[in-house]
């Protein structure tokens, strides 16, 4: 049985032979990539948006433009879908051969309601971002009542007892 | 878990629906005569030609269930009010708030601080008199 071994590590350990005496005399680190890199054979982005139905290929049924009403695309998206399910129960039993046009456009209906879902998404982060500053603001706005509460309570026994104190 | 992971799991759900009944109606479908010049196909009884016919009644009518469980979802998305734009000046409003009230509660706090170690010190000294370890001035 013939075993392989493992590549060697990379050489570059010996760069770091003095590094207790003098740490400057080894490199520095690399910088962080920006844009795009290749890793494995895959070429990947650092820039985190969600790419357009059109990069990938696919057709876009909902208009563009703007500002999409969510609600009302993705409600005629799902009427679509369904009468494409029933067109091809029909293609079924009438022109069994001709299944393949459909099941595309099924698939189509359906990669754009994943995207239009996707897209929801930055809107979500922003609005729980503003959820969470507003419960921020009034916790703190709280511990601000809370605080001057408790220094006029102290100020009054203080006086209070300055009081009881004069009167001895 | 939150609506649009609601949605996203009904999108799949649907579609997993979609092939299920595909699959298996056209899986367990019992023969039929194509054209009058072939011999009529052996009907064979078996337990799929009891149950059959309730399969498409069945399947599609959970299909249309889960549409119809979509669309209540889609009604419940919260509407968007404004755009991008206008949630970007809603963060930067509040960003500017929770500095001036977090300012002010530092401050405060800081007074708070200042008040606690005069009573403590006061206290000490009150302490002191009474157990008489030194002359009250």
């Amino acid at each position: 049985m013939a075993t392989a071994t493992y590549p060697p590590p990379p050489p570059y350990y010996r760069l770091y032979k003095d590094y207790l005496q003098n740490p400057k005399s080894a490199p520095e680190p690399p910088p962080p990539i920006e844009g795009t890199y290749v890793c494995f054979g895959g070429s990947y982005t650092t820039d985190d948006v969600l790419p357009s139905l059109e990069e990938q290929g696919v057709r876009q049924l909902y208009p563009k433009g703007p500002n999409v009403d969510f609600k009302k695309e993705l409600r005629s998206l799902n009427r679509e879908l369904q009468l494409h399910i029933l067109e091809l129960a029909d293609v079924l039993v009438e022109r069994p051969s001709q299944y393949a046009r459909r099941v595309e456009e099924i698939s189509l209906i359906f990669k754009n309601l994943h995207h239009l879902l996707n897209s929801l998404r930055p809107h979500q982060a922003r609005a729980t971002l503003i959820h969470i500053l507003e419960l921020q603001i009034q916790r703190r706005k709280q511990a601000l009542e809370d605080i001057k509460s408790r220094r006029e309570e102290a100020q009054r026994l203080l006086k209070e007892s300055l009081g009881t104190l004069d009167g001895q | 878990m939150d609506i649009i992971s609601q949605l996203q799991e009904q999108v799949n759900a649907i579609a997993a629906l979609a092939f299920n009944t595909f699959g298996s109606l056209q899986r367990d479908a019992p023969p039929v005569r194509l054209s009058p010049n072939y011999p009529e196909p052996p009907a064979n009884p078996t337990e799929d030609s009891a149950n059959f016919p309730d399969q498409p009644k069945l399947m599609s009518a959970a299909l249309v269930k889960a549409a119809k469980q979509f669309d209540a979802l889609v009604a419940a998305l919260p509407s968007s009010e404004g755009g991008e734009e206008a949630q970007l000046r809603r963060i930067a409003e509040l960003q500017a708030e929770n500095n001036a009230v977090g300012q002010e509660l530092q401050k405060q706090l800081e007074a708070a601080e200042k008040e606690l170690k005069q009573v403590q010190e006061l206290f000490s000294q009150a302490t002191d008199n009474c157990l008489n370890l030194k002359k009250p001035d």
